[in-house]
């Protein structure tokens, strides 16, 4: 079995929940042994996210953020503060929920599940090294835009089904917002298609770490063709679009405290705070996991291929890092400066990316 | 120094005096002179017919202040005009009406912002004004029974405004139907109202349709706490608690302004450079706070530059804490002076001082780098809450609110009073008339501001030991004469802030009104944001940098 850790060899990849199945011996129970070992995969590969927003947003957001903008944050309890995790977590679940009379259920309880959810679904077919693939079909790429992009809908149904206006305006820039920046999301994501010739994640990942773009002479280290150095224009776009899909500044305009108290999270409390507000921390990781696939060559990195996990969790801190870094430091733009720019600059820059990038396949084909 | 200045206004006086004698005619029934400027009693149906020819023939176009009290015979409503040209050169319209039926005519449409000072005047005094377009109270609650300044309120009876007794504000069904717009309580409680201020915006889409603020959430009765003060002592505490944010000092030289110009006290020059010095820092310390809530309102909850104020505002809090022993309620002024002298050892605070005033150039560097060069924050800035120069004048706009607006009018330049005469220092004014000039503007007088503590706190190092004179020799009771009046103003952070007094020849005011800068510029909200975004309305809210405190005292 050794011989399947590495798992970046051409889209043969060994799945995580095959690996279970062989481990446990559950695989000789047919398809319910196999139904099992996927439920385990699928259930270790949602801890290790869960448990990453766990330490994201009560800790390392706030550790963060304090040292841009020159302050201390958490530092009472545990060292440097760490076990605020556990506070917050027993703070927020023993709160009560408390529910608004106009609340229009079962929407308004549905929308924090289709929020997180949404976002974990994405996870399932993300490679991250060491072996954690729990699926790799043929349409990755497709499937990872199309289940975030149901977080569109979670966002709606919170913002009107919260029989508040503040949510409701909140609801209404998130779809206006959403439709504006997925097309341009899809456009320059599929620049990156035309280059791996597949949807396939593994492949994805493969094409970029196959192919070497240059060496650097004298250290004898091979650049990898990683598509953020293949096509940096179409990796800036993808950026900037990124932050208007998970909603982060300057594109914060679904929430703005400032203007619309929280946005379509205004009236959840206690467990559907804590499931919107996980969603949110998904869909921030969720965007980095889809940029450290198809632009910065997934879970590769120096050093054994066991270490692929730890280069791939990196990566997506470092796009969380960056995401933090805006909102310490740039203001956000007013709604209709937005959408003008989502649909003036991106999608016409998105497009123009597309065709260039098939030039040049073309060419070099 | 004022003696001299006093002799001037004397001389001019009888100049003006014909002059305005001859715009008002006939029409002035009596004289009733202030110690700040001529006064002139007209009927209540003369009003708009005064006020138009004082602001049009005159030049009068600054109602900086509308004062209405009860005498034992009649009702009394002052009109405080000046000119945005030259601030000294004042007149005040007294308009009598009687006890039993006190109805005036309204100068709303004459003054855009005596609609809101009218509205006061209604709600605490009690006088009805004709022709006023919406006359209801401003700040006690709509249910509230009678009218707290006048005579015959029982002060002893409790009024507890229940929300189940009377209205929630909140409550009224604003659900139409055949309606496309969509009505939005923003506030009592939002994050980006710095305060309590609710205002009802009616939204078509995210476009702001109307818009009213709704003010009085943090009424208590400043004016009334005050007449019920002794001058000497008991009123100074107060003045801290309008614009609490930092800006203490400058709210207490306003009362000390008027009460040295109605009792005739002079200040040791010493003591007014102190006052200089500690009024500026205050100035900084405000600012910067301005400064860091606007960029909360655009940029987003704890951001990088609202900790950064915070930070550098310390500092300045420091020093005033080193120089008064308090950081936001300094009661540090007294009347004729201030309270006590630098603190000792002085040179540990000149250095304090200086180092703050060393680098604060590569501060403001770095806020330009962070926020005013930021090409977001200018597309979210400029041309957004516009207010042309016309309609701030109109709505009686002061501070740096007017000066982002081209208006420039600065008291302390204008009107000086404290050691500002004597110092080199720059009034700072913006053409932009949007939210972006407002937060530049404030930006560079913080560095003005700098200019002036520096010099304050040279000629405070090269002050003779023996000449270190800070408090006036006033007396231990202070009774100015009876039916002395007089509205004095100071160029507080935000603006105008005057303080009228009627001395009765007792040791307490028989009334004390305060204009309060925030009042004014608040209520050019509307103005600015109808027709632009929520975002904008929130911006614009935050350009005019209001403290409810001194909006509702």
């Amino acid at each position: 079995m050794n011989a399947a850790i590495a798992p970046l060899q051409n889209g043969d990849t060994v799945l995580l929940p095959e690996r279970i199945g062989e481990l446990t011996g559950l695989s000789e129970f047919g398809i319910a042994g196999e139904l099992i070992a996927a439920f385990l995969g699928a259930f270790i590969v949602a801890n290790l996210m869960l448990a990453m927003t766990g330490v994201a947003g009560p800790w390392a957001k706030r550790k963060i953020t304090a040292a841009f903008t020159d302050r201390i944050a958490v530092n009472h309890i545990g060292p440097g503060g760490i076990l605020i995790i556990v506070a917050d977590a027993v703070r927020l679940l023993s709160k009560e929920n408390i529910i608004p009379e106009n609340a229009d259920r079962p929407a308004y309880d549905l929308a924090p599940i289709v929020i997180a959810g949404s976002a974990l679904l994405g996870f399932a077919v993300i490679p991250m090294g060491s072996g954690i693939h729990l699926a790799d079909p043929e349409v990755g790429l497709a499937f990872v835009f199309a289940v975030a992009g149901i977080a569109s809908i979670g966002l709606v149904m919170a913002g009107y089904a919260s029989g508040n206006k503040y949510s409701m305006l909140g609801g209404l820039r998130a779809v206006a917002q959403n439709i504006a920046y997925e097309i341009p999301l899809v456009v320059t994501g599929m620049s990156v298609v035309l280059f791996a010739g597949s949807l396939r994640m593994s492949e994805i990942v493969a094409v970029q770490n196959e192919t070497t773009l240059f060496t650097i002479p004298g250290l004898e280290w091979a650049v990898p063709a990683w598509f953020a150095l293949v096509n940096p224009f179409a990796f800036v776009l993808f950026l900037i679009a990124n932050f208007a899909e998970v909603g982060r500044n300057p594109f914060d305009m679904p929430e703005a405290p400032a203007e619309l108290i929280a946005g379509y999270q205004t009236e959840y409390s206690s467990v559907y705070f804590v499931l919107v507000y996980l969603g949110e921390f998904l869909h921030i990781f969720l965007g980095g996991a889809i940029i450290a696939t198809i632009f910065l060559g997934g879970p590769a990195g120096p050093g054994p291929a066991e270490l692929g996990i730890v280069w791939f969790l990196l990566k997506i801190w470092a796009v969380f890092l960056l995401t933090q870094w805006l909102r310490s430091a740039v203001p956000r733009v007013r709604i209709d400066q937005l959408i003008e720019i989502g649909w003036k600059g991106l999608l016409v820059l998105s497009f123009a990316n597309l065709a260039l990038t098939a030039a040049i396949v073309g060419l070099i084909a | 120094m004022s003696t001299g200045a006093e002799a001037d206004v004397e001389a001019d006086a009888d100049l003006v005096h014909d002059e305005l004698e001859g715009v008002i005619g006939d029409r002035a029934l009596a004289r009733d002179d202030h110690v700040n400027a001529p006064g002139f009693v007209v009927n209540p149906d003369d009003v708009q017919d005064v006020l138009v020819d004082l602001r049009d023939e005159a030049g009068y176009d600054h109602c900086s202040c509308v004062t209405a009290q009860q005498y034992d015979d009649r009702f009394e409503t002052i009109y405080h005009l000046k000119k945005y040209a030259d601030p000294t050169d004042e007149v005040s319209i007294v308009v009598p009406t009687s006890l039993s039926e006190p109805v005036s005519q309204s100068a709303e449409p004459v003054y855009r912002t005596a609609d809101w000072h009218e509205r006061e005047a209604y709600d605490l005094v009690g006088i009805e004004y004709e022709g006023h377009p919406d006359l209801r109270r401003i700040l006690l609650p709509e249910t509230w029974q009678g009218h707290p300044l006048s005579a015959d309120y029982d002060q002893e009876k409790p009024q507890i405004v229940t929300l189940s007794e009377h209205a929630n504000p909140l409550e009224p069904d604003h659900r139409d139907p055949e309606s496309d717009t969509m009505f939005l309580n923003v506030g009592p409680h939002h994050p980006a109202t710095h305060g309590v201020l609710h205002v009802k915006t009616v939204l078509d889409g995210e476009t702001i349709a109307d818009l009213e603020p709704d003010i009085g959430y943090l009424h208590r009765c400043e004016e009334q706490m005050c007449q019920q003060g002794t001058y000497r002592h008991q009123i100074m505490p107060y003045p801290d608690r309008w614009d609490y944010v930092s800006s203490g000092l400058l709210n207490e030289w306003a009362y000390a302004r008027a009460i040295e110009d109605l009792a005739d006290i002079e200040v040791p020059e010493y003591a007014q450079v102190i006052r200089t010095l500690g009024a500026e820092l205050c100035r900084i310390a405000s600012h910067m706070l301005a400064l860091g809530t606007f960029a909360l309102d655009v940029y987003g909850e704890f951001t990088a530059t609202f900790m950064y104020t915070f930070r550098d505002r310390e500092i300045v809090q420091d020093l005033l804490e080193d120089l008064t022993g308090q950081r936001m309620m300094f009661n540090y002024f007294r009347v004729g002076g201030v309270a006590w002298d630098l603190p000792e050892p002085r040179e540990e605070f000149f250095e304090q001082a200086r180092d703050f005033l060393d680098e604060l150039p590569a501060k403001v560097a770095e806020y330009n780098d962070l926020i005013t060069t930021n090409e977001i924050f200018q597309t979210r800035c400029i041309d957004t809450g516009v207010l042309e120069p016309d309609v701030a004048k109109d709505y009686g706009c002061t501070g740096p609110v007017a000066r982002g607006s081209g208006v420039d009018y600065d008291l302390r330049r204008d009107d000086p009073y404290g050691y500002y005469e004597s110092l080199e220092w720059d009034v700072v004014t913006r053409d932009g008339c949007d939210n972006y000039a407002r937060v530049l503007c404030r930006m560079e007088e913080v560095e003005e501001s700098a200019k002036i503590v520096e010099q304050c706190l040279d000629l405070l190092e090269d002050w003779p030991e023996d000449d270190r004179e800070i408090q006036a020799n006033v007396p231990r009771t202070l009774k100015p004469d009876a039916d002395a009046e007089t509205y004095r103003a100071v160029e507080a952070a935000k603006g105008e802030l005057g303080i009228y007094i009627r001395s009765d020849g007792t040791d307490k005011p028989a009334r004390f009104k305060i204009r309060s800068p925030c009042f004014s510029n608040l209520s050019a909200l509307a103005e600015m944001s109808e027709g632009e975004y929520i975002p904008d309305l929130i911006a614009s809210l935050g350009s005019l940098d209001i403290v409810l405190g001194e909006v509702d005292r």
